[in-house]
Parts: structure tokens; sequence; C-alpha cells
């Protein structure tokens, strides 16, 4: 079980309030992922719940226990920090058993524990090397085992793929969601990058200066944001954004459009020339520009559409999927 | 172009001839220390024997007759490695608190303290003859070794500080998450990881402890005289005994030496606080 | 939450430590500065221990403060300080760039270098004043009388002989006595803490950027400005924490003063109170107590200048 609450929580740094009250609950068994800019107070937040951080005011709940009050190592948690946070004199095995060894289990139980985490990881073959010997990929999956081991409430991650390669960041992100398709135990996963965001969660949380922007499914998120904000963090490329006249006769202060719901077709809505065009072969992404709406208008083609840089550009919006903003940048 | 490569090929040359010259002249109070030391009383302030002697080991072993040098050195060394530890004892989780739960007023007692080291000995030196004599401490091993652990608190803890700063705070917070408790923390995360840092600065501690010659003079005649008491004893330019003198004064700095040139690299880490690398 | 008690009480040791260690013996100078004692005085015993009921107020400190010796000892303090840094940050510079170089032997030129920075400074004086400077049986003896040797064997040479009868005879200089044996301690001093800076200096050479003296030359940068624009101002900081190091030890000498004069030559101020101590303790708490305040305004100077630095 791990049902985390947080209710009224705030936390400030002298003068400096990181987090303004905030609550939040997370169900036992979801994925919820924090995203938002670097400094928006994520971390913060994941530390708050971890015990690492004292909270300013408010309390925290795990399973409707109060543990504001307890100390990290008590409150049924494990981490995993984005440096790893391996003790590099000891041995994987040593490790990966080294919480056991601080609950006082018996050494043939760790022993047996370590080898199971081991094998659901890959790591069998690493069991007696130090930390200094492994690739990035291989310490990340040490640190989760020393997660695991611990049998915990919920899992915190700490921008756990940031020091990856891109290649090994795509892979290990498959091996997390397995994991926790394979634990259903609670997670709770901390990352600026709104790709790791929008295909592990169950729950994304979004976060600007502190303040939740906005909390729900992927999809709900992609489709529906709250505010100009989500809009446009959540989706790769971003999304356009029009304002002035030509955003009112839209219907709205601002208006986004994203560049996967605007079409290619000749004589479109709108007419612009094609400034970079990046050809993927499976998509095509043209920058549009003297359109009329925006500097730049990003536009994506399926398949490869054979528009060179300088050419005009005739493109449809489709109507049903424009996101319009209020003054304040809230939908309407 | 030639001009350039035609330097570079003279200084090839010059320079390193000009750094032995230097090496060498640095060196050689020692070297002749060392080679008076083979030489008998007779021999040594003959200038026709200057460097051609012939070598004999009769300082050495007649060290203890002359000079009693086992008792001073066994002195010298209990108060120095007991120093050490004690103030390894001290330093350590101090350091430890400083550098991974710094606070607001961190900055200032590690200021504090150095300014403790700017403190002039001499200004309090009656004071402490008076406290030890009326404590019954003067001239007793705890007593230097106390003194010897005071001093040098402030540079141990400044040492260390700098070592445990580099250490990452994500492995200690991991064992905290991990459910170690403080003491934990240090046995089983800080002191193997900073193991190599603790060392050098043991090592460090222990060569001032050794080479302190004011308390050690000041606050002791002879149960607890050191070797600096010791050498500063026979200061005498009768120099009839240059031989034996060399002897004990070479017995006396030639282990800290040694054990000195393990330690050049972390002595400017320690003695720069971290601030030159 | 525990969160602040547990740093603290792992501080607690080492803080009671060092403010007993600053407060109690200190207290009990700024007392004794103020009172009439005297360890020997058959006229007035009640001066031989400490009382309330000797209050002298300021008198100790004025009779300090009129006697010539005090600001003789002053000066000596630093004049001894003052020629050490400056020799000691010259000599260390010049060396660490000789060094600075990749050439045959190099690592057992920097041992031999960094050797004297370990000998015990009561080794170091006695080695020095003994076997190096003594006038007549040290090897300035020897060179000095050397030197003579072959001047009166030339002058009884053909030719260049009349040239060298003008010549005088060499005496070897006396380091025990006077003006000269602040001389002999700076120079010890000097040998002994040379290797401190060249291993400084060096370690900061090394991380100096080989990029941007490459830039310079191409810029046409000669070897002088390149050492003036470049390398010196990337040793300012080192050279500060050289200079506070070394003013924290140097202020407090003493064994090297006692060996090399044994109070017939010039003290510093440690010596100075040293010798009060033996007789005089309320005026050897006086000039404690001055002692202190110059270490303050030394040390306030030096840690404003390099405390921001050491922190980041």
């Amino acid at each position: 079980m791990g049902r985390i609450v947080l209710e009224n929580v705030q936390k400030t740094f002298g003068e400096a309030e990181v987090i303004p009250p905030l609550d939040l609950t997370i169900e036992d068994g979801e994925f919820a992922v924090f995203v938002g800019p670097s400094g928006c107070g994520k971390s913060t937040l994941l530390r708050l719940i971890a015990g690492l951080e004292e909270v300013t005011s408010g309390a925290i709940k795990i399973d409707g226990a109060d543990v504001t009050q307890v100390p990290p190592s008590k409150r049924g948690l494990a981490m995993v920090f984005q440096s790893y946070a391996l003790y590099p004199h000891m041995t994987v095995r040593k490790n990966i058993g080294f919480p056991l060894r601080m609950a006082k289990m018996e050494q043939a139980e760790i022993d047996a524990k370590v080898e199971q985490a081991a094998s659901v990881l890959n790591l069998k073959d690493y069991l007696d090397r130090k930390p200094g010997q492994l690739s990035g990929g291989q310490r990340q999956r040490v640190a989760i085992g020393r997660a695991i081991v611990r049998e915990p409430e919920a899992f915190l991650f700490d921008e756990p793929l940031s020091n990856l390669d891109a290649a090994l960041r795509v892979g290990m992100r498959m091996e997390i969601s397995e994991l926790h398709n394979k634990l259903n135990t609670t997670m709770i996963y901390v990352t600026h990058d709104q790709v790791e965001a929008m295909t592990m969660a169950n729950k994304i949380v979004v976060l600007q200066a502190g303040v939740i922007e906005q909390v729900g499914s992927p999809l709900e998120l992609y489709r529906t944001p709250r505010n100009r904000f989500v809009a446009g963090f959540i989706g790769s490329p971003k999304m356009n954004f029009i304002d002035g006249d030509a955003a009112e006769k839209l219907g709205g202060h601002s208006v986004g459009i994203r560049p996967e719901h605007i079409d290619v077709v000749e004589g479109g809505l709108w007419q612009g020339r094609v400034g970079v065009a990046e050809h993927l072969g499976s998509d095509t992404f043209f920058h549009v520009h003297d359109t009329g709406l925006a500097e730049t208008i990003t536009v994506r083609a399926i398949g490869d559409v054979s528009l060179r840089h300088g050419d005009t550009i005739g493109l449809s919006p489709r109507m049903d999927e424009l996101h319009r903003f209020d003054a304040k940048g809230l939908r309407i | 172009m030639a001009i350039v490569a035609q330097q570079t090929k003279l200084s090839k040359i010059l320079w390193p001839v000009l750094a032995w010259a230097v090496a060498l002249i640095i060196f050689f109070p020692i070297a002749y220390m060392v080679m008076t030391s083979f030489k008998t009383d007779a021999d040594a302030v003959k200038p026709e024997l200057l460097f051609t002697f012939t070598p004999t080991l009769e300082n050495y072993a007649n060290m203890t007759e002359n000079y009693d040098y086992w008792r001073f050195a066994s002195n010298s060394i209990i108060t120095s490695v007991a120093a050490t530890l004690f103030t390894l004892f001290v330093a350590i989780p101090c350091a430890y608190a400083m550098a991974f739960t710094p606070s607001r007023g961190t900055k200032d007692i590690l200021m504090w303290m150095l300014s403790t080291k700017m403190l002039p000995a001499a200004a309090v030196l009656y004071p402490m003859i008076y406290m030890t004599k009326a404590a019954g401490l003067y001239d007793t091993h705890f007593l230097i070794i106390m003194v010897l652990s005071l001093i040098n608190l402030p540079i141990v803890i400044w040492m260390l500080f700098t070592y445990f700063k580099d250490i990452p705070k994500d492995i200690i917070e991991a064992a905290k998450m991990d459910g170690v408790n403080t003491w934990g923390e240090v046995r089983e995360v800080l002191i193997p990881l900073a193991w190599g840092g603790i060392a050098s600065t043991a090592l460090l501690c222990f060569i001032f402890c050794w080479n302190e010659a004011y308390w050690t003079v000041r606050l002791t005649t002879t149960e607890a005289a050191t070797l600096s008491k010791l050498i500063e004893g026979n200061r005498a330019p009768e120099g009839l005994f240059f031989g034996r003198l060399s002897a004990v004064s070479t017995a006396a700095v030639g282990p800290i030496v040694v054990l000195g040139w393990f330690c050049q690299k972390q002595l400017v880490q320690g003695l720069t606080f971290g601030a030159v690398k | 939450m525990a969160n602040r008690t547990v740093p603290r009480l792992l501080q607690t040791p080492a803080v009671v430590l060092l403010l007993f260690w600053m407060l109690v013996p200190l207290s009990m100078t700024l007392f004794f500065s103020f009172i009439r004692y005297v360890l020997n005085n058959l006229r007035r015993p009640e001066w031989t221990s400490p009382s309330i009921e000797n209050w002298r107020g300021f008198g100790n400190y004025q009779y300090v403060w009129n006697q010539d010796s005090f600001w003789l000892a002053i000066q000596n303090s630093l004049i001894i300080v003052c020629g050490i840094l400056f020799l000691t940050v010259a000599f260390g510079i010049a060396i660490a760039i000789l060094i600075n170089r990749n050439f045959p032997g190099r690592g057992i030129v920097r041992v031999m270098l960094i050797s004297p920075f370990f000998v015990m400074p009561a080794v170091n004086a006695v080695l020095w004043i003994n076997m190096l400077l003594d006038p007549v049986l040290g090897l300035q003896g020897i060179a000095v009388a050397g030197i003579n040797d072959i001047i009166s064997g030339l002058r009884e040479a053909p030719l260049v002989g009349g040239f060298f009868s003008l010549w005088p005879e060499f005496s070897p200089i006396s380091f025990r006595g006077a003006q000269a044996s602040s001389y002999a301690v700076i120079m010890m001093v000097t040998w002994q803490w040379t290797p401190f800076a060249v291993l400084i200096f060096m370690t900061s050479l090394q991380s100096e950027d080989q990029q941007q003296k490459e830039a310079a030359v191409l810029d046409g940068a000669s070897a002088w400005n390149q050492f003036r624009f470049l390398t010196l101002p990337h040793l300012g900081r080192p050279i500060a924490i050289v200079v506070m190091i070394q003013a924290i030890f140097h202020l407090s000498l003493y064994a090297e003063i006692e060996i090399v004069s044994r109070g017939s030559g010039n003290k510093n101020l440690p010596y100075y109170i040293g010798e009060l101590v033996n007789n005089n303790i309320g005026a050897a708490s006086a000039t404690g107590i001055f002692a202190v305040i110059l270490a303050n305004i030394v040390a306030i100077f030096l840690l404003r200048m390099i405390g921001k630095t050491l922190m980041e």
C-alpha cells in the first residue's frame, strides 16, 4: 500500500517561498510524474516526501499515517538519485544489500533478496564489481536494485535518467515502466523532460514556481491543458501560439494549435513561406514564416513532403483542435 | 621559427641543470647533516674531511648513552600519536556536521576556529604554566597531548571539512534513506569514503605534533620532554660534538621527512583549505 | 525534528575545547596584566602571588610601553615576519616556475625541494647556527678561511701578487649577536618555508589555462608579459594563502630565536614575553595582551583579504 497525501504542504528557505501551500494526492499503485522547468520546485517536493527536507508547515501522510515528523528511513520509501549515489567502496552486492543490513536482516535472507533483485535487473554477472567498474546504465540498475530490495511502499525517482545518453535513456524508460507493471507499487518520478512524463506516467503533475499548474493523465493534459503554460509545456514540438487580432478572430485572447493539428494543403486557410524544413522521413517538420499569425508556425506533415526552403506553403488548421485562452492564460 | 627552435633547445639543457642546481643547494643542509652524522666528532670539524671521510656508526651506537635519545623519542611518539588520535576523534564528527548539515553559523565557526590559531602562544604562556603546575599536570604526557591536540584542532577540522565537502551529498542522503543513523553514516559511509583524506590529515597532524617546539619546550622538564626539547637543550655552540649532534638530529627528523614525502599533495590541499587545487 | 540538534551535538566537543583554550588562559593573562605580580621579590613578598589586592590598573601597560626593548621586539617581530614572507614568496614563485616543466629527474628534484619543510624547527636552528653559520667551525667559517688562504697564496704569486696584496683579510660574520641574529633566523626559516610556497605555487601553476597562454603567444606576448599579465594574476590567491598561513606561524617564532642567540641577539615579541615570564608576570601579561592586539590587527587584515575566497 502506498497512498501519499500532501495537505497544505509549504516550504520556505529563509525568506524565499519555494513551495506555496499545496495539496496533492497520489493513489496507491500510481506512477506519478512531477514535471516542470528547472527550478520549479519539483525536486524539493520529492525531497519533502522523502523526508530529506523538513516541511515548513502542513502534513504528509502515507497510508493515512502522518509521517511529517518521521525520519526518512522510517517512512517506508526508497529513493533513486540522479547521481545514483552508490557507495563507491562497496561491491554491487553490498550496495544492494546495504539497506537490508541496516535493517538487521539475517545474512542468508539478504543474500537471497540480493540475488533475486539482481536477476530481475540483469545484474547477476556484476555482483562482485564495484560501482566504478560499471557503465552508466548498470549503475542506474544497481541504484534501482538497492531500492527494490527494501520492498518500499513507494519508489521516489529524482531525475534518474538525466545522466544517461539518449539511447540508454529510452531503454531505461521502458525498464522502469515494466518494473512498475510488475511490482504495481506507487512510484513518484521527477523529470524536466516532458517526453519521459508522457510515456511513463499514469498521472502527471505539472509544476511551475512551486505551484501545481495541472494534475491529470497524460492524454488529459495533452487534450485539455488547463492553461497556456501546460499547453506549451506538454507536447513536442511545442504548440503554436497566436496572439492579437488573429487570435481574436479565432475566438480567444490567445489561441494555440499543435503542429500535428495543422494539415499542409494547397490553398489552405493560412499561407506562408517555408523557413527551415526538417525531413525525418517518417515526418516532416516545417517552420513557416510570413503567415501573419506569429513569427513562426511549426507544422508536422506525415511522410516526406517535398517542399523546400523558400517555397510557399498552404496550411489548414483543424478547427476542433484549437485551444483558446483568455487574457490570464486560462483555458476557455 | 628557427629562433624559437634554438631557444627551446638551449633551455632544454639549461633548464634541468638549473632546476637540479637549485634542488641540490636547498637539499644541501640536510645532506650535510646526514653526512656529518657518520663522522667522528673530531673529523666533523676538519675542513679537509668535508666530503672525504671514513664513515662510522659510532654516533648512532652511542646515541642512547650521549643523549638518552630513546627516552625523548618515546615521549615524542607517545604524545604525537595520542594527540593525533584524540584530535581526529574530536574533529571528524565536527567536520562531518559542518560539511553535511551546514547552518548559517558554520562559516563563522570555521573562521573563528582558524582565528584561535592566530592567538599568540606567548600571550598565554604564564597562565598555562601556572594552571598546569597548580593542577599537577606540568611536565606530563597528558598535558602535552592536550595542548598538541588543541593547537592542531582548527587546522585538522579545516582539512577534514574540505575533504568531506567533496563527498557527494547524495550518498549521505541515500544512506539516510537506507536507514542508517548518524553514527552509521560516519562509520559505514563517511570514513570508508574519505579514508584517503583522513589518513593524510592524520599524517600531517602527526608531523606538526612531532615538530612542535614552543609548548613542548616550555611545558616540560624531564618526564614528558620530547625530541624538540632534547635538541633545544643541546643547542650549545661548542662545536666539538657536531658528529653526535648530527646523528641525533638525523634520527629526530629522518622518519618525519620521509613521511612528509608521502603526503605532499595532501599538504597542499589541506593547508590551503582546498582553495588551491 | 532532530535535524538540527544532532549536528550541533557533534560540533560541541570541538567548539567547547577551543573556547576553553581561547578564553581561560587569556582571561588569566588579562587579569595578571592589571596587577603587580612578580615571582621573586624579597622586599615586597605580597607581590609574589596573584591577588586582586595588588591592583595596578594600566601600570604594567605603561611600564611596557615605555620600554625601548618592547618596541625593539615589535620591530624585530615585523622585520623577521616580513623578511621571511618576502623571500619565501619570491623564491617560491621562481622555483615553482623553474620546476613546472618536464625534465629528467623531476620527481627526485621535488622530493629534495620539499624536504626542509618537514625538518623540526629545533633541528633546523641547531643545524644552521652551528654547522652552517658558525664563524669558526661552521661551513661559513671554513669557507671564509678557505678564501683567505687562497688570497694569501695569491699574494705570493708573481705578477698578480701586487694586486691581491691590496685585498683585506675576510672575517666571518657572527650570527649569534645583535642584528645578525635576526638575519640568521630569517635565513633558516626562509630555507624551511620556501618549499611550502613552492609546493603551493606549483600546484596552482598546473591548473593554469594552457590555451590562454597559447592565445597570448599568438597575440605576441613576450615571456615576461605572459608572466606579468597571466601567471602572476593567476597566482594571486595562492600568494594570499601562503602569506596568511606563514604569518600565523611566524608571528609566534620562538625556538629558532632561542637557539640562535639565547637572548643576546635581537628578540621578537614571543621571546621578549618568554624572558619577562621568568620574573615580572604583570609586565609579561601586559606584553602578551599587546601581542594579542597585534595578532588581531594582522588577523583581521588577512582574514578579510582571504576569508571569502576560502569558503568557495
